[in-house]
């Protein structure tokens, strides 16, 4: 039961990461491979406030996601400039640079050792200790997360994203300044990526590099396109799918030195069949231009 | 000190002008990035690993050149075969959807992802070395110290690279995948098939990542994630020395090599990777054409 409940918790922040990922990538058409560096700046700075200057994890939290969006204005500012694939190369290569701090800047970061005994969130001396009062918190999250992101979406707002998403010119052309709403676009999704981070780090209480290397980029990116480009309910079905199924591999009594490569494999073969067959996804209404 | 580090760039760079150059033959004429290419060089490796290990070889027997002869005709000739595989399979039911770059790039990724895990479900995790006799002291030469393996790494490179731009410039063959590049269907009007430049373009391509696989293998250990660093760099070398040009990404591997070396000389080895993309940013933002390339709308 407790594991199960685990998957729910773990299923929550890959919803919250994919929602916030699809509105770059699915509504607004940016090929943004580097979604883990925000929720690694997320939670390596609410993790870090709270071991060391004994801020509130809730105070972390919200300065994490903060630092999130900055980092997302500091790294879309010049790569927003680039269009598709070099796009994707520069947002994949941002992603590189962020895990390389994390693993690098030892004396704040402990590198690869990773920061352990991260406190958890607690509501006036309630600390959230148990998995499912946890999984509540989440869920909240995750519903914060879908009404802000639908209502962004269905806004006027929403509208030019989903005009330079087709055709970036005419919307330059009818007066839009795209640069600025891709700049937006940008910060909040790494308001929310920020927030995924923090939650992921306070759940789990330890982080290091290695949860935040661009093949988790990928793997978000891959549930974003495997439910569907520019579809809400398509990144709940996608990170469902993808987290449970590779559990059940567990079922199947693999030692994790084949279940882990046997998982990637598996997405690897997914993207692959979906680029071939289905590139806009399951419930897809959008594919990469 | 900054002798040796600017040796270990241009030994780092001669690895990367061998990826990179395969990685523009291929770009040339299907023009999107083929990020499979890292896992075609760590398959080289790996076949030539196997064959070594497999015939377990004595590193004293006379017979030893020949099958070194045979590791890297297997290693070479596989590298190439898997080029043309993923092409036949993955790109050219791609290329008949007329799909765009990044479906291209996002397959490449997944076809990546797969066989590299593959590689390490058949051999593990864990690094493995292929013995070349024993470890022999090096070269003293302008202050800095350099191995046999190495000597002959930056010679092949240098070599090969000659070869193949010549290749390129002389044959018909390399007048064909200009052709291709240029206009493929105004090519195919002459009769010149672009699917059959393309095939031959990934198994030349392809070869060259083998051959860099290999002649790594010789210098440092092998392990199934090599090929992400390589093609990485592969990319980053053929941006920064214009995209397309064999001499650009010949120069960008050096200049990659020697600038990620360099940059290390006052901290910790593990910010190579964040000092190469931060040279390839600069480059897409102030100069992407790159140090050769035209620009081009």
């Amino acid at each position: 039961m407790e594991y199960i409940l685990h998957i729910f918790v773990i299923t929550g922040i890959y919803i919250i990461l994919s929602l916030s990922l699809n509105l770059i990538v699915g509504y607004t058409g940016l090929p943004a491979l580097g979604h883990a560096a925000f929720m690694c700046i997320g939670a390596y700075t609410s993790s870090l406030l709270t071991l060391n200057f004994g801020f509130s994890p809730w105070v972390g939290l919200i300065i994490g996601a903060l630092f999130a969006t900055i980092s997302g204005v500091i790294i879309g500012f010049p790569s927003l400039r680039l269009k598709g694939d070099y796009l994707a190369l520069a947002t994949f290569g941002l992603g590189v640079i962020v895990y390389s701090v994390a693993r690098n800047w030892v004396v704040v970061t402990r590198g690869p050792m990773g920061l352990p005994g991260i406190p958890r969130f607690s509501i006036i001396s309630y600390q959230l200790s148990e998995t499912w009062v946890y999984l509540l918190l989440v869920t909240g999250f995750v519903l914060i997360t879908f009404f802000v992101i639908k209502r962004i979406v269905n806004s006027p707002f929403g509208r030019i994203s989903l005009s330079i998403r087709e055709d970036e010119i005419a919307a330059e052309a009818m007066g839009k300044d795209t640069k600025r709403h891709k700049l937006i676009v940008f910060m909040v999704g790494a308001i929310f990526a920020g927030i995924a981070g923090s939650l992921y780090a306070n759940y789990i209480t330890f982080i290091d590099p290695s949860s935040f290397t661009v093949m988790e980029s990928i793997t978000i990116l891959l549930m974003v396109i495997f439910g569907g480009m520019g579809s809400i309910p398509g990144s709940f079905v996608g990170a469902t799918i993808l987290v449970v199924f590779p559990e059940l591999l567990r079922f199947l009594g693999m030692p994790s030195s084949i279940a882990a490569p046997t998982r990637q494999m598996i997405y690897g073969l997914l993207l692959v069949i979906l680029m071939i067959r289905r590139p806009q996804g399951i419930m897809g209404k959008y594919r990469f231009k | 000190m900054i002798n040796q580090l600017v040796l270990n760039g241009i030994i780092a760079g001669s690895i990367y002008a061998l990826i990179a150059i395969g990685f523009t033959v291929i770009y040339r004429t299907v023009k999107f990035f083929h990020f499979a290419h890292g896992v075609v060089y760590t398959a080289g490796a790996y076949l030539a690993y196997t064959i070594v290990n497999s015939l377990s070889v004595n590193v004293q027997s006379p017979m030893v050149i020949s099958y070194w002869f045979l590791a890297v005709l297997v290693g070479v000739v596989g590298a190439g075969v898997l080029g043309i595989g993923i092409d036949k399979f993955l790109y050219h039911p791609l290329r008949e959807r007329k799909a765009s770059n990044l479906i291209f790039l996002l397959a490449s990724f997944g076809v990546f992802i797969f066989i590299q895990n593959l590689i390490q479900l058949i051999y593990g995790a864990q690094i493995l070395t292929i013995r070349t006799g024993p470890v022999k002291e090096g070269h003293l030469f302008l202050g800095a110290v350099i191995t046999d393996i190495q000597i002959i790494i930056l010679v092949t490179s240098c070599l090969l690279s000659v070869a193949l731009f010549l290749f390129l410039k002389r044959t018909r063959f390399g007048k064909a995948m200009r052709a291709v590049s240029d206009d493929s269907i105004g090519a195919s009007v002459v009769g010149i098939s672009p699917e059959k430049t393309i095939t031959i373009s990934f198994a030349v391509g392809s070869a060259l990542a083998g051959i860099a696989g290999i002649l790594i293998s010789l210098e440092t250990n092998i392990e199934p994630t090599m090929g992400f660093n390589a093609i990485l760099k592969g990319i980053i070398a053929s941006i920064i020395g214009g995209i397309g040009s064999i001499p650009g990404a010949f120069a960008g591997g050096f200049f990659l090599g020697i600038a990620e070396n360099l940059g290390i000389w006052k901290i910790s080895g593990g910010w190579k990777d964040a000092i190469a993309f931060l040279i390839l940013i600069i480059f897409l933002l102030f100069r992407p054409q790159g140090i050769m390339g035209r620009r081009e709308e």
